[in-house]
């Protein structure tokens, strides 16, 4: 299994007056090259769930084991590094910085790895082409569409060839037409080897054939048909 | 596998250049308030220096004693009569008259200093050559020679003639040979300087042969400095006696209150940069905050986030360092600390106008760059080791 949580909670701000319990006990197993979708209502918990399978932080209880690694206790520096290695992550906000150029963006992970410039830029360009955002190289990423900004964020989790693809509300600022496009990149994905966990309660997503499983999330618990 | 290191400490080091680049309104005017701080601190660290040694110099050359007479609070001349009442002190060296004052060149409106005595005698004398440009003190009885200083030769307009002439009280003329030239190093005491011998002086001045303006003491044992100083004013009566020592306490005086209040301007300038920094400090602006979440959470580690911010910040700094040190050379070697004028007037009282080489010393520049550079690095590298250690997550909401 390439994603294995058991009984993970997750409390935010342990302790403190403002406590909260974001994950409750969950147990679920993602198999390798599968598109699962988490399904729920605002504040259930999908965030937090995909944190965790991301490496952003480990449980607060539970065992979680992702790509063949226990997080529990892992120090902050490992889970990064674990995580780079590991995580592409697509985010509602596309979390782009809109003052550097489309290209420096894709290769932001990269320069932590002591990658030249050019050897960076040879590593963009099929996946610029793939997406159909390589006029848009040397734009800064302020100034381009939003379905451009999008196909930005997906190539830099692409980037380093990470096996897991993570995606929070995808299509949340995306039309009708984006966002199917966003989905049919996916399913490709998919094809090409990559597992994908996609958090989202649009129907566009959640009701897509090509989704291998929907996994409901309620109040911090998991519900897998 | 070391090239890998390098290569992302470049990567590092390119993607904080660029970041600089991207808020070069907002850097530009923290490089603007940081030289001007260092630029003001570095300053007066170098008129400072070049001010103590000038004065630690003249006091070479001073008298352990100097006497003068005073009549109803003032100065007036000495009777060189004194000199055989003194000379029972056992411990004296030796007793010498000097005359000096003050002469008005209506021509142009300039004061120069005019002063007379047996140089022989002074410690260090052999050094006294030094001082000089080009030619020599008048000997003893070379009358009809005057050695000068920079402004002297500037104001009487001397070019290369090497003569000048002097009104008496009568408004007789006198004339002198220039015999010799101070030299820049020394402006600070001699820019406004004439010597000449004992005879011309008295000749100019008209004072009669059995006077003095003040009487100097050379002492054989420093220690017994202010027992022969006592005993010198219980034997005369009515005059003043100063020692080395006091008029080295006189110095330090008036500099510590010129310094104390230059001191207070400065500390205004260092205020005005910590609230600076300490803005800097206490928060990061929203976009910072994300951007270093983003970071974060695509690969980089914390060490890696404050790699760019210690970039930035160092890059900042020490080009204001820079700036701003060569700026106060330049302002205190060519523009004559022209800024600081008003502050420093009261030197005049003691010195002349001068020209002042300005006074660095490795150690005042190390303790400007440790209390300018280092805080500014800590107040940019701490913020975002604060905002970098909370995990990932908070900063992608
Ligand atoms: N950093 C945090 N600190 C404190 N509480 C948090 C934090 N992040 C999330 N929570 C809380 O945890 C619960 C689950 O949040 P989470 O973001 O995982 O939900 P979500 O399903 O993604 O909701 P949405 O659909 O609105 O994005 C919520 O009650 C939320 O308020
Ligand atoms: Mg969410």
């Amino acid at each position: 299994m390439l994603i294995e949580l058991e009984s993970v909670t997750k409390i935010y701000n342990q302790g403190r007056a403002n406590e909260v319990k974001a994950l409750d006990r969950v147990d679920l197993t993602i198999r390798e090259n599968t598109m699962v979708c988490l399904k729920g209502a605002s504040g259930s918990g999908k965030s937090t769930l995909l944190s965790i399978i991301g490496c952003v932080f480990p449980p607060t209880d539970g065992r979680a084991a992702i790509a063949g690694k226990q997080l529990s206790r892992m120090p902050d520096r490992f889970l990064t590094i674990h995580r780079r290695q590991t995580i592409g992550f697509i985010f509602q906000q596309f979390n782009i910085l809109p003052n550097l150029t489309v290209l420096d963006n894709i290769t932001l992970p990269l320069l932590p790895l002591g990658i030249s410039p050019k050897e960076r830029r040879l590593r963009a360009m099929p996946l610029m082409e793939k997406l159909a955002i390589t006029h848009r190289e040397n734009f800064l990423a302020g100034q381009i569409s939003g379905g451009e900004l999008q196909r930005v964020a997906i190539a830099r989790a692409l980037i380093n060839n990470q096996p897991i693809i993570l995606a929070d509300e995808p299509t949340a600022h995306l039309d009708t037409r984006l966002s199917q496009q966003f989905m049919a990149t996916m399913a490709d994905l998919k094809a090409g080897g990559k597992t994908i966990v996609i958090a989202s309660h649009d129907p566009l997503i959640t009701d897509d054939s090509r989704i291998d499983q929907v996994i409901g999330v309620k109040d911090g618990r998991v519900n897998v048909p | 596998m070391a090239s890998q290191i390098i290569e992302k400490q470049l990567n590092i080091l390119d993607y904080s250049l660029s970041s600089l680049w991207r808020k070069k309104l907002k850097n530009l005017s923290v490089i603007l308030v940081f030289t001007a701080v260092i630029f003001l601190v570095a300053s007066f660290q170098m008129i400072t220096r070049s001010l103590t040694s000038a004065a630690e110099d003249a006091l070479v050359y001073a008298p352990e004693i100097t006497i003068q007479k005073l009549s109803i609070g003032r100065q007036e001349s000495i009777p060189l009569k004194y000199i055989d009442q003194l000379s029972a002190i056992f411990g004296i060296r030796q007793i010498t008259p000097r005359i000096w004052g003050y002469y008005f060149d209506e021509n142009n409106g300039a004061n120069y200093t005019v002063m007379a005595m047996d140089t022989t005698v002074m410690p260090k004398s052999s050094m006294l050559s030094q001082t000089l440009r080009e030619g020599n003190l008048p000997g003893l009885t070379e009358n009809g020679k005057v050695a000068i200083g920079r402004s002297v030769l500037k104001a009487k307009n001397l070019g290369s003639r090497r003569s000048l002439s002097l009104f008496r009280p009568d408004l007789s003329l006198k004339s002198f040979k220039v015999s010799g030239i101070f030299n820049e190093e020394t402006d600070i005491m001699t820019n406004d300087l004439m010597v000449m011998t004992m005879a011309d002086a008295r000749d100019l001045f008209a004072i009669s042969s059995d006077l003095a303006t003040d009487l100097l003491v050379y002492v054989s044992n420093p220690a017994e400095v202010a027992t022969i100083a006592r005993k010198i004013s219980e034997a005369i009566p009515g005059t003043r006696v100063l020692t080395r020592q006091q008029i080295q306490k006189t110095y330090r005086m008036i500099f510590g209150w010129r310094s104390g209040f230059a001191s207070v301007c400065l500390l205004t300038a260092l205020a005005a940069f910590v609230i600076l920094a300490w803005d800097k400090a206490s928060g990061l602006s929203p976009e910072e905050r994300r951007e270093i979440g983003i970071l974060k959470v695509i690969g980089w580690e914390t060490t890696d986030i404050l790699a760019i911010r210690f970039w930035e910040g160092l890059l900042i700094s020490i080009f204001a360092f820079v700036i701003g040190c060569t700026l106060a050379y330049i302002h205190v070697a060519i523009f004559e600390a022209v800024l600081f004028r008003p502050i420093l007037v009261g030197w005049s009282v003691i010195f002349p106008p001068f020209r002042l080489p300005p006074g660095i010393e490795l150690g005042d520049l190390l303790l400007i760059f440790s209390f300018s550079v280092l805080p500014y690095l800590a107040s940019t590298v701490i913020p975002a080791w604060r905002c970098a250690i909370v995990s990932a997550d908070s900063a992608i909401k």
